[in-house]
C-alpha cells in the first residue's frame, strides 16, 4: 500500500455544494486520519454521495478547503493522487462482460494503459490480481464474468479491485445495500479491515448498527452539515 | 384509424403529383408485364459465375465491415465529449456525421474514381461507409453507459482510449449488435455497387441487362438474393441469442 505523505489523508474544510438552487452542502468539515474508517450516515438526497464524489475529485465545490493526500483536486498535483482513490459506487462501477480478473486488473489500466488494452499483463500483476481476489475469497471465480456472480460476490470482487489498486483512500457508496444481513456484515468485515493494510476508508452506510460497530466515527449529514453521531 | 387517414390523405396527393393515378400507366405496365414474364428464366451454365460474384459481393462486404470496425473503434471515442475534449468531440462528430450523409453508391463512385472499377473499390467504400455509421453506433453507446461506472472508472484515473476500452467491455452487446447489423446492411448494399462499376455480383446483373439477357440476369439475381437472405437469417439469429 501507498502511504500518504501526510497524516491527514482527507481534509474538507466549510466545503459547500447545489444542484442547480438546491444547496446540499453548506459548510461540510471533515478531517480524517490514515488508516481510519469512517462512516457517513443521513436521509436519501441528504448529499451524501456528494461528499464521496468530491473527495473523489468527480465534483467541484462552490467553495471550501479540500485536500485528498495533501492535494486540492483542483491543482496539478492532483493528477499523481488519482489512481490512488478507489471509488465503489452503489453499483459497484464493474464493468459487465468482464471477469473478476479483468476488472480487478482495471485498477492499473490508468499506469499501465498499453498492457490492459492488449490484455497481455504479464505473470507479475496476474499473481497480485489472484492474490486480491484471494484476499476476499474469489480466487475460484477469477474467470467468471462479473455480471454471473451474486451481489455479496460482486461487492468482493470491488473490494479486491480496491486492494489490488493499493488505494491509500477507498471511497464506497452504500456498500451493503440490497445484501443480506449476514453477507452485508461479511462485506462490512473486509472493508474495514483494510485498514490494515493501510487504507483510509470513507463508506456511506444506512444500517446504524452496522456502523458503528465497524467504523472508528459515524458522522450524520443533516442540513447539509455533517456531525458526529458516535 | 386516424394514423391511417393521417397517411392515407398525403399519399394520394403525392401519388397525383408524381402521375401514379392514371389508368393508362397501368395499362401499359400490365402489357409490358405480359411481354416480359416469358423472357424470364435462368441459365444453369452460368451458377459457377454466379457464385463466384457473390463471393466477391460477400469479401466486399465483410471488408467493410471488419476495417469499419477498426476505424470506428478509434474514431467513436473522439467523437464523444465524454471521453474526448470538447473541441475535439464537436469536430470528430462533424466529421463523422458529415461523412455519414454521403451514400455509399457515391463512395463507390468516388473509389472507381481513384483506384479503378472492380472489388477494390467497392471494398473502400463500404470500408468508408461502415466506419461512419458504426461511429456513431459506438459513440452513443459509450454515452449511454451507466453515470456511476463513469465516475468509478474515472477516479481511478482512466482516460481517453483506457477508459472507452473499459466501456467497450461493457457495451459489447451492443457493439456485436451493430456490426451483424452492418454486415446484413452491407451485404445488400455491395450486390448493387457493381452498377457503378465498384465489383460484385451487381456488375454482372447490369452487364446482362445491357444486353438483353434476362435469363442470365435473373440467375446473377437470385444468387444475390440467396447470399442476402442467408446473411440476414444467419444475423438475425445470432443478434437475437446476444
Amino acid at each position: 500500500m501507498l502511504a500518504p505523505t501526510q497524516n491527514l489523508v482527507v481534509e474538507l474544510r466549510g466545503v459547500a455544494f447545489s444542484y442547480g438552487d438546491k444547496r446540499v452542502l453548506n459548510g461540510v468539515d471533515l478531517e480524517i486520519s490514515y488508516g481510519e474508517a469512517i462512516a457517513i450516515m443521513g436521509r436519501s438526497g441528504a448529499g451524501k454521495t456528494t461528499i464521496l464524489k468530491i473527495i473523489a475529485g468527480l465534483l467541484k465545490p462552490e467553495k471550501g478547503v479540500i485536500r485528498i493526500l495533501g492535494c486540492d483536486p483542483s491543482n496539478k498535483c492532483f493528477d499523481s493522487v488519482r489512481g490512488r482513490i478507489a471509488y465503489i459506487p452503489q453499483t459497484l462501477g464493474l464493468v459487465e462482460g468482464g471477469s473478476a480478473i479483468y476488472n480487478v486488473l482495471l485498477a492499473r489500466a490508468y499506469e499501465k494503459p498499453l498492457r490492459f488494452i492488449t490484455g497481455i499483463w504479464g505473470k507479475e500483476y496476474i499473481s497480485k490480481a489472484l492474490e486480491a481476489l484471494e484476499a476476499v475469497g474469489l480466487l475460484e471465480k477469477a474467470r467468471v464474468r462479473v455480471e454471473r456472480l451474486s451481489g455479496g460476490e460482486r461487492q468482493r470482487v470491488a473490494i479486491a479491485r480496491a486492494i489490488f489498486q493499493g488505494a491509500p483512500v477507498i471511497l464506497a457508496d452504500e456498500p451493503v445495500s440490497n445484501l443480506d444481513l449476514e453477507t452485508a456484515r461479511d462485506v462490512v468485515e473486509l472493508l474495514t479491515g483494510l485498514r490494515k493494510r493501510g487504507a483510509t476508508i470513507v463508506a456511506v452506510m444506512h444500517d446504524r448498527d452496522l456502523a458503528q460497530r465497524h467504523f472508528d466515527r459515524v458522522y450524520i449529514l443533516e442540513g447539509g452539515v455533517l456531525r458526529v453521531l458516535s | 384509424m386516424r394514423i391511417i387517414v393521417a397517411f392515407l390523405i398525403p399519399t394520394a396527393i403525392l401519388a397525383y403529383i408524381l402521375g401514379l393515378i392514371d389508368p393508362g400507366l397501368w395499362a401499359k405496365a400490365g402489357l409490358n408485364i405480359s411481354r416480359f414474364i416469358p423472357l424470364l428464366g435462368v441459365r444453369n451454365d452460368l451458377w459457377g459465375d454466379a457464385l463466384t460474384a457473390v463471393y466477391e459481393t460477400l469479401i466486399i462486404s465483410v471488408f467493410g465491415v471488419s476495417s469499419g470496425v477498426l476505424i470506428a473503434y478509434l474514431l467513436a471515442p473522439l467523437a464523444s465529449p465524454l471521453l474526448a475534449p470538447r473541441t475535439i468531440a464537436i469536430a470528430g462528430r462533424i466529421l463523422a456525421n458529415s461523412a455519414r450523409t454521403v451514400p455509399a453508391i457515391l463512395w463507390a463512385i468516388l473509389f472507381v474514381i481513384l483506384v479503378g472499377p472492380g472489388a477494390k473499390a467497392g471494398a473502400l467504400a463500404l470500408a468508408i461507409y461502415t466506419s461512419t455509421y458504426l461511429a456513431k453506433f459506438f459513440y452513443e453507446a459509450l454515452e449511454s453507459v451507466d453515470r456511476e461506472l463513469l465516475d468509478s472508472l474515472k477516479a481511478m484515473g482512466l482516460r481517453g482510449y483506457t477508459l472507452a476500452f473499459a466501456l467497450y467491455t461493457h457495451i459489447r452487446r451492443q457493439i456485436i449488435s451493430s456490426v451483424l447489423f452492418m454486415l446484413e446492411y452491407n451485404v445488400r448494399t455491395a450486390s448493387i455497387l457493381g452498377f457503378v462499376g465498384a465489383g460484385g455480383v451487381g456488375y454482372y446483373i447490369l452487364q446482362y441487362l445491357d444486353i438483353l439477357d434476362y435469363q442470365a440476369a435473373l440467375t446473377f439475381v437470385i444468387a444475390a438474393i440467396a447470399i442476402v437472405a442467408a446473411i440476414d437469417t444467419t444475423s438475425y439469429t445470432l443478434r437475437t441469442r446476444i
